[in-house]
């Protein structure tokens, strides 16, 4: 393993070398400093004795935030077949250190007794299996819900040390608890035949593709590692629907394609390699085969193509990103705080679904391959899509008296999200203050005073100025349930372009300590539930349209729009 | 070729199994297949005379499950012309389509100027027939929709199929070959020499 990093300086210094001395204060992160980690750079398994000692007791006195912080984050240093390893030994080392313990005191002429040796050291034993154990317990409550989409493959942890654990408890009856709980894991984690089955049944539609579909009306439900329905396109807008795991390759996503359209060897003319490339009407991207996960990184209009390199410069973007039929938006009908609901309560179901450990993988992006920050992805793209959904509505509008109304619909559903969907209530700010709307001279004059005073109000909590002071002071003020504007998160703890996560074998536990501080802020974040999320039938109409938003993406689009509704120089 | 409003879309319809992703592949690309790759949803696009120029026939291929009713139902509605699809080798699949035409019914009121093939697949495998012709001819008959067998392994009428279905459509003038002169076989030739025969 190697860093992802050129710049840095060393493990002290955890601030960025390129931000102001005001930046760099404490109060410049939303990460306060007080109480770094007391682990200093060392290798993974090292690092893995010293949690399991504080854990024992032996050191640092119990230390929560460490086991907490190793959790999170050691899946970026450390597989989980090592840690497997490394917690069975300190298992067992526990039986070899007693005994070696009795002789060290021995060789030391020390003045106690040989049995007071014994029961020392079988204690000191039993501490390290409690340790093992805890250690354990807690890794699988963390990371439960993946560990069960990895089926079979993740029950051999605790099978193994259960059966461990059943072979020492004539020696150390008191851990009979803790085994029969380890037995129920095994359970839990068992993946039947049947189960894998019913399982590869329930596979749901990527929302994005399947827009308008009763499914959408359903509460969102976490991307596990299972499969998901895609679409490719092929160049003459044909499309095929492919089953895989989100997190699946380019080559097998391709592979997949290829035997959809039948292509095989029997036929006299084999296509050329194909290319997968993601296509927009802004342009176009090709993949390379090794590259992973990329459904969920595509913009809200962009569709995969799979073609033969030939045809890469003909291809064209689906005309359902450019098409609109005349009349009216059905946004003009909803009332602004109805909409402010529906926004926020498809915000938090999205914001729930991303798991905690999506958040580490994000940050640590490309340095460890068995997580992938699926659903926060997606929350990052709902981003874009409410931006794009506000300048959209609006370019869209042709008549000047109900742009100026549009307007005032957005800065009052703005109004509404301020205090707790603070994704939404910047994406509508940022969607304001596109370009293409904000040179809208005529509509923004139209709007009374006291919406622009208000806009104004929101623009400066997006001002970036001092790292996003206005935004940060906003945020620390407000309590959970609360939504942040997750696009910040990696800015605000700016941590990857300064920090080195290795350095050599050494593992930057600073670093990890870092990330798991941004994790426990999170977390206080989703600490109560949001309330009222059940939506009246009336209602029903405003949370389909929220769930479907069309949008245009295309910058260069949306000008043109603009320019059509207020040309230039008038 | 961007979708324009003027596609014209052909929905096949049917219980798993029972050849409809067979018999748009043959005639689509002229391939066929045995291993069996459960269908979500596919679409396929082809540029077809009609009246006096050209429009494109979109082939939408479904799910043989009932996952998913409302994608159904949205296919339905979009849909210009309908292929009900079962195989001779079970009755129980013909037995399925009961439910979908009466959907087919409901949603578009009436099936009076819609163009709807049934179609008995599978008409290869004599010895595990089902269904006898002459029940499909009935069932096709109290449904007043045309029918067909045809077997997507041994292409045997599945051109027929679709160009019979397009004759059906009473308020476009459609058909398969553009410049009439060409055949199905010379058609795929071209294709398999990377010649462009359709276009």
């Amino acid at each position: 393993p190697g860093s992802a990093n050129s710049s840095g300086s060393g493990s002290g210094d955890v601030r960025s070398p390129s931000l102001s001395s005001d930046e760099q204060s404490s109060e410049a992160s939303l990460v306060t400093e007080g109480g770094g980690t007391p682990l200093h750079p060392d290798t993974p398994d090292n690092l893995t004795l010293a949690v399991l000692d504080s854990v024992a007791g032996k050191r640092f006195g119990h230390c929560t935030t460490l086991l907490d912080d190793f959790m999170l984050t050691h899946p970026i240093f450390l597989t989980a077949d090592r840690l497997q390893q490394v917690l069975l030994q300190f298992s067992f080392e526990g039986d070899r250190g007693g005994r070696e313990g009795e002789r060290r005191e021995e060789g030391r002429g020390g003045g106690r007794g040989g049995d007071e040796d014994a029961e020392a050291a079988m204690m000191d034993a039993a501490e390290r299996k409690q340790a093992v154990l805890n250690v354990a317990f807690r890794y699988l409550d963390t990371y439960r819900e993946l560990l069960q989409e990895e089926g079979e493959r993740s029950n051999s942890f605790p099978k193994e040390l259960y059966l461990c654990a059943v072979q020492e408890l004539t020696r150390y009856p008191e851990l009979v608890e803790d085994v029969l709980k380890l037995q129920r894991w095994t359970e839990i984690l068992h993946c039947s035949e049947e189960e894998k089955e019913s399982r590869k049944k329930q596979v749901r539609p990527l929302f994005r593709h399947f827009r308008r579909i009763d499914a959408c009306l359903q509460p969102r439900e976490a991307f596990r590692g299972s499969d998901e329905f895609c679409r490719v396109y092929t160049p003459d807008h044909s499309y095929v629907t492919i089953r895989s795991r989100l997190s699946c390759r380019v080559g097998e996503i391709l592979a997949l394609v290829r035997e959809k359209l039948q292509y095989s060897e029997d036929q006299p003319v084999l296509p050329g390699n194909l290319i997968l490339v993601a296509v927009t009407s802004a342009g176009k991207a090709v993949f390379r085969p090794s590259d992973e996960a990329v459904f969920t990184t595509l913009g809200v209009n962009t569709h995969l193509f799979a073609c033969e390199p030939s045809e890469l410069d003909s291809l064209l973007p689906l005309p359902e990103e450019i098409h609109w039929s005349p009349g009216d938006s059905k946004l003009h009908d909803m009332s602004a705080e109805e909409v402010s609901n529906q926004l926020v309560v498809f915000d938090w179901e999205l914001f729930s679904c991303v798991h905690e450990v999506e958040f580490v993988c994000y940050v640590f992006h490309g340095e460890q391959s068995r997580w992938r920050p699926l659903n926060l992805e997606l929350v990052l793209q709902r981003c874009s899509e409410v931006q794009h959904w506000v300048a959209t509505e609006i370019l869209q509008c042709q008549s000047l008296p109900k742009r100026i109304q549009l307007l005032r619909k957005f800065i009052k559903i703005a109004a509404c999200k301020q205090q707790q969907d603070l994704l939404s209530f910047l994406a509508v700010v940022l969607g304001l203050d596109n370009p293409a709307v904000s040179r809208l001279r005529l509509t923004w004059e139209g709007l009374p005073g006291k919406f622009r005073k208000q806009f104004q109000q929101f623009e400066s909590i997006a001002d970036p100025s001092r790292n996003h002071k206005s935004y940060r002071d906003l945020i620390t003020s407000l309590r959970p349930p609360l939504i942040p504007f997750t696009p910040l998160l990696l800015k605000l703890t700016f941590l990857h372009e300064s920090c080195k996560t290795f350095h050599g074998e050494l593992v930057n536990f600073e670093k990890m300590h870092k990330v798991a501080e941004m994790v426990r802020i999170i977390r206080r974040y989703r600490s109560s539930q949001l309330m009222d999320t059940e939506t009246s039938p009336s209602h029903l109409q405003t949370k389909a349209y929220v769930r479907q938003l069309q949008v245009i993406d295309n910058q260069n689009l949306l000008f043109d729009m603009s320019c059509k509704l207020e040309p230039k120089d008038t | 070729m961007p979708e324009q409003s003027n596609d014209y879309r052909v929905v096949v319809f049917g219980a798993g199994g029972v050849g409809k992703s067979s018999l748009v592949l043959r005639f689509v690309k002229g391939t066929f297949r045995d291993t069996y790759i459960p269908t979500v949803e596919d679409t396929y696009r082809q540029v077809i005379s009609c009246d006096k120029s050209v429009c494109t026939l979109q082939i939408t291929d479904t799910t043989g499950s009932h996952q998913f009713p409302a994608m159904q139902r949205l296919s339905i509605s979009k849909g210009h012309a309908f292929i009900l699809v079962y195989s001779i080798t079970s009755r129980q699949s013909l037995e399925e389509l009961k439910p979908i035409y009466q959907q087919v019914l409901a949603i578009k009121g009436t099936v009076e100027s819609i163009p709807i093939m049934l179609v008995g697949n599978k008409s290869d495998e004599m010895a595990q027939r089902e269904v006898e012709t002459k029940e499909g001819e009935a069932q096709a008959t109290s449904w007043k929709c045309a029918f067909m067998e045809t077997s997507a392994k041994t292409n045997s009428n599945v051109k027929e199929l679709f160009q019979e279905l397009l004759s059906l459509e009473k308020k476009r003038d459609m058909s398969l070959s553009i410049d009439g002169k060409r055949s199905g076989k010379n058609k795929r030739a071209d294709k398999l020499k990377g010649k462009c025969s359709i276009m």
